[in-house]
């Protein structure tokens, strides 16, 4: 693995999609496309062989479906980061995705632009979903029955004060400079406990730091 | 008066004037009630048929109403004229005449219980002025005291036979004839008891007892009627209830074969717009004209991805059960692409896991078709086996597919089923949906029972091969990209 360049697994059943991907993310200098895989089996027995750093992840493929493969990759190994890519923002797509282990979500017919900042995003572990995905997945929570897990919320009060203020933030959307700004403190205190926090509660990244404080009922989903 | 005597006596005879049995000595009283007669006459003086049908169950005694009263009729017509011998001294030639009325009333009342019971009421009205003395006593000397008759305390003025004539007359009628009528009849019968009530003092009083049976019996007889009613518009109202969910079913089976066409088509929409993004790439250098073309081809296909997602949301939210609506009409978000033949391999083995014998033959030389063409062959085979699965278990199912250069035929064909179906709510839907598939693509769908006791599915979907390359594209076969 060469370091600065990410590793990129595209699974689509669709050739024409995982061949058009290729060619876009292979014109960026620092993303190699190392693989592609048909289906959701395939795709988890290719990450197993490549060990890539990002999988492109349609949703509906016929074997087993992306979701399942999602969560099937990332519960193997904490490695890999999951984007997943489908032709519908379908909120249920959207929260699927998220509680299965994916690390972002994206439409089909993104720009290269935003597919490779995608990646970028994904691969550095400071993913945060699009604004516009944020809101949909509060308002999927607020649906959802607001009880807390208790499991989850014990492990919230492994953090600290401090901690727990950051990853409600980090749950609203805010990035690292914006939290900086919130809390008056530099950004580089915002990224150690960010850091932390991850650590502490074995998070994949700040995706997964959201689905867990609305998981946890840190955050209960209002005003948006 | 003697007129108006004439008409009461002889009721079964059109006579066309208005009843009044009151006797209408008073014609000032007559022009003053001339519309309430004419309410009456048009209630009671008519002849329409109003037979009594037979009863829907059980079917073995469903004629068992008529046999009854036709026995009844037959007892009475026995007992009569004995009766109006014994206690009226009425005999030979009037009590046959009554005991025939009476009877013949009964009989009557099961096809006109109206006429009916105008024939039970004159027998009892002429047999109370016929009885103490011939000629006829008129109304009008009532309520003069009778001179004493002979035979000691028979019923007056209805007999027993005249209240169980009457009785099961009304009865009939309750049950035809509307509220209004009932009462009116009730309110004439009761008239006409009580102006031949005054009897003498030796006589035993009936009329009270007659009344109160007439009123149980209509008012049994109306709430019969009332009850049938209810369960008829009942009956109304789940049919027109029926109809609306098969329209409805329709419309849903149509917005969901809209709803995965226009899946298919997002589908593309998306690849087209990946490849209007990759072309440049494929170059060398590309040219300015190049690239603004493919931008053009992105922007459209943008666009319409845009349109397309609103109109898979309008048809979803016509469906809140199906929220997503591009997948097996599970309600959730479909997590497969939407088949093709591809699948069928798949689909097979699963309706064999699932108990069923299938065999499978492919005929003409295999071609990829339209995505449309394919996902509709795809669903019509499913809906075939899962209609095998649930209403032939334990059959064998053949699944033919011919290759034509015209298009596609599908024959789904299953046995006799070897045991007896569980039964299944539901049915029917599916061989609509395959219908409304076939039909949009401009191609036919048969089904029936084969000769052996199974059933058949067969369609063809039109889809002409394709035209050698030079050709223009040309219609559906253009989009083609599998």
């Amino acid at each position: 693995m060469t370091s600065g360049t990410i590793r990129v697994l595209i699974a689509d059943d669709q050739m024409m999609v995982r061949q058009g991907f290729t060619v876009l993310l292979n014109v960026q200098p620092d993303i190699e496309v190392v693989g592609q895989a048909v289906d959701g089996r395939d795709a988890i027995a290719r990450v197993a062989e490549l060990a890539p750093d990002v999988v492109l992840m349609d949703i509906r493929m016929p074997e087993l479906s992306g979701i399942e493969a999602t969560r099937r990759i990332t519960e193997e190994s904490p490695h890999p980061r999951v984007l997943v890519l489908t032709t519908f923002d379908l909120d249920e797509y959207v929260y699927d995705a998220l509680r299965a282990g994916a690390s972002g979500f994206l439409l089909k017919d993104a720009s290269a632009e935003q597919l490779a900042e995608a990646v970028r995003v994904v691969a550095a572990g400071d993913a945060l979903l699009a604004p516009g995905i944020t809101r949909r997945l509060i308002a999927e929570f607020s649906r959802l029955d607001s009880t807390p897990r208790a499991p989850l919320k014990a492990r919230v009060g492994d953090l600290t004060e401090r901690e727990t203020e950051v990853l409600a933030l980090i749950a609203q959307g805010l990035s690292n400079a914006e939290i900086a700004e919130r809390l008056v403190v530099a950004e580089q205190t915002v990224k150690t406990h960010v850091g932390r926090i991850l650590v502490k509660l074995g998070l994949r990244d700040r995706t997964q730091a959201a689905v867990f404080a609305y998981e946890s009922g840190l955050v209960r989903p209002s005003g948006y | 008066m003697g007129v108006d005597e004439a008409r009461h006596t002889e009721p079964a005879e059109p006579g066309g004037g208005a009843p009044r049995p009151e006797g209408g000595s008073n014609k000032g009283w007559a022009l003053r009630g001339l519309g309430l007669l004419r309410v009456l006459r048009d209630d009671l003086w008519t002849f329409v048929a109003a037979p009594l049908p037979p009863l829907s169950r059980p079917r073995r005694f469903r004629w068992a109403p008529h046999v009854l009263y036709c026995m009844i009729a037959l007892i009475l017509m026995g007992a009569v004229p004995g009766e109006l011998d014994d206690d009226y001294g009425l005999t030979g030639g009037f009590g046959m005449a009554f005991g025939l009325a009476q009877g013949g009333a009964v009989v009557l009342a099961l096809w006109r219980p109206l006429p009916a019971w105008w024939l039970s009421l004159a027998a009892m009205f002429v047999t109370t002025q016929t009885a103490p003395r011939t000629p006829l006593v008129l109304p009008g000397q009532f309520p003069a005291p009778r001179p004493p008759h002979p035979t000691p305390m028979p019923p007056w003025p209805w007999t027993a036979p005249g209240i169980i004539t009457c009785a099961l007359v009304l009865f009939l009628l309750a049950l035809r004839a509307r509220t209004r009528v009932c009462a009116e009849v009730l309110a004439l019968t009761a008239l006409v008891t009580v102006l031949s009530a005054p009897a003498p003092v030796r006589y035993e009083r009936t009329a009270p007892a007659a009344l109160v049976i007439f009123t149980i019996v209509l008012l049994v007889g109306s709430a019969l009627r009332g009850r049938r009613e209810a369960r008829t518009q009942l009956v109304e109202l789940s049919t027109v209830t029926a109809e609306e969910r098969a329209r409805r079913t329709l419309l849903e089976e149509r917005s969901r074969i809209a709803r995965e066409l226009h899946d298919v088509v997002a589908h593309h929409m998306s690849v087209i717009s990946i490849q209007a993004q990759v072309a440049p790439h494929l170059v060398e250098n590309p040219p300015d004209e190049l690239r603004e073309n493919l931008d053009g081809i992105r922007k459209n296909a943008l666009e319409a991805l845009t349109e397309l997602r609103r109109v898979l949301g309008v048809l979803r939210s016509e469906n809140p059960g199906d929220p997503y609506g591009i997948g097996s009409g599970t309600g959730a978000a479909p997590d497969s692409p939407q088949p093709t033949l591809d699948r069928l391999d798949a689909l097979v083995e699963n309706t064999r896991a699932a108990g069923l014998e299938v065999l499978t033959e492919i005929t003409g030389e295999v071609r990829p078709l339209p995505s449309g063409v394919e996902l509709s062959a795809y669903r019509i085979i499913q809906e075939a086996l899962s209609n095998a699965l649930r209403h032939a278990p334990g059959s064998t199912v053949r699944v033919e597919l011919g290759y034509f250069p015209r298009g596609l035929q599908a024959r789904v064909v299953n046995s006799r089923p070897t045991r007896p179906a569980a039964p299944s709510p539901g049915a029917g839907h599916g061989l609509l949906g395959m219908r409304e598939r076939a039909t949009m693509l401009g191609g036919t769908l048969v089904t029936s029972k084969t000769a052996s006791g199974g059933f058949a599915v067969a369609c063809f979907l039109p889809s002409p091969a394709e035209l050698p390359p030079h050709d223009e594209p040309t219609g559906p076969t253009g989009e083609k990209n599998r």
